[in-house]
């Protein structure tokens, strides 16, 4: 061990108590975002899309309907459970407007669209439910199970 | 996934569970006589599934030290079985009751391999529940949130 580091001990208390001071101030770096915002987001934007494609794509209205009311459910759903962890900062703050997305004409185009994104809805909410708090886990286990089902009405 | 010591709440949830995978099998096993032929793949199916689900059930409280339930003689269908449409009906109330078990399994257990096959058997049943509904005719073929009370 080294005895004599050189450095004054003085030097040394005012410098622990200077990062200790520093501590206190600092907002540190922002917590991870949680995973459930990136559920409802795309929980909102197939949503949007199925909308999009109920009223551009008349074969598909109801099934894609469907899709639209379950999906937009889950976007309430995750995100009030989102705020009721983290209340937002800001009431006023709103998700900024989105532009719908343009639906695609032809069928066979929307159904893969509509299909592709609730096989990937369903990955993404699947892998996080073996780590999740039990009562996250209920609920994102069943978002998972619709997304599944929904593609039977398609 | 043999487990000594499962916590009390996450052995009534998945004794639970195994009563509906019972139960479900019951049900096919009623409704079979009551289908055309056409329904003869989805039953044999879900049959299959729901014995593969029922033993794997078993083995796992019997791994854990506790003695798995057995089924009931029989089960009261809460409406009459007449005719193709209340069977498919009486089936997807089944697979409904199979999506609540399993859904309270994964809100009454933390262990991860538990929670990936309560997750399995939640979204086979809330698939086949939709088939099914679709069959007997039913308007509200998916739930927002299958499993939920």
């Amino acid at each position: 061990m080294r005895i004599n580091s050189g450095v004054p001990r003085r030097t040394v208390l005012v410098g622990v108590a200077l990062g200790a001071a520093a501590g206190c101030t600092d907002p540190g770096p922002p917590p991870p975002p949680d995973p459930l915002a990136a559920l409802a987001d795309r929980a909102r934007a197939d949503a949007a899309l199925a909308t999009a494609i109920a009223s551009a794509v008349p074969s598909l209205a109801e099934g894609a309907g469907e899709v639209a009311r379950v999906r937009g459910e889950h976007a309430t759903a995750l995100k009030a459970e989102v705020e009721r962890e983290r209340p937002p900062v800001s009431t006023t703050a709103s998700a900024p407007p989105t532009t719908p997305p343009a639906a695609p004409k032809d069928e066979k185009a929307a159904l893969k669209a509509l299909t592709d994104g609730l096989t990937a809805a369903q990955k993404e909410a699947a892998g996080l439910v073996p780590a999740l708090p039990r009562y996250r886990a209920g609920l994102v286990g069943s978002v998972t199970a619709a997304c599944a089902s929904l593609r039977e009405v398609l | 996934m043999s487990q000594p010591g499962m916590p009390q709440e996450t052995v009534a949830a998945v004794q639970a569970a195994l009563g509906a995978e019972h139960a479900a099998l019951w049900v096919y096993g009623l409704v079979s006589a009551f289908l055309p032929a056409a329904y003869d793949k989805a039953l044999r199916e879900g049959v299959a599934e729901h014995r593969e689900r029922r033993d794997a059930t078993a083995e796992l409280l019997a791994a854990a030290g506790i003695t798995p339930a057995p089924a009931e003689a029989a089960y009261v269908p809460p409406e009459p079985v007449e005719d193709e449409a209340s069977a498919a009906k009486l089936v997807a109330t089944a697979e409904t009751d199979a999506t609540v078990a399993w859904r309270a399994v994964l809100e009454r257990c933390d262990d991860k391999a538990l929670r990936e096959s309560a997750l399995a058997a939640l979204t086979q049943s809330a698939i086949r529940a939709t088939r099914w509904r679709l069959a007997a005719g039913s308007d509200a073929a998916v739930p927002s949130f299958p499993g939920q009370p």
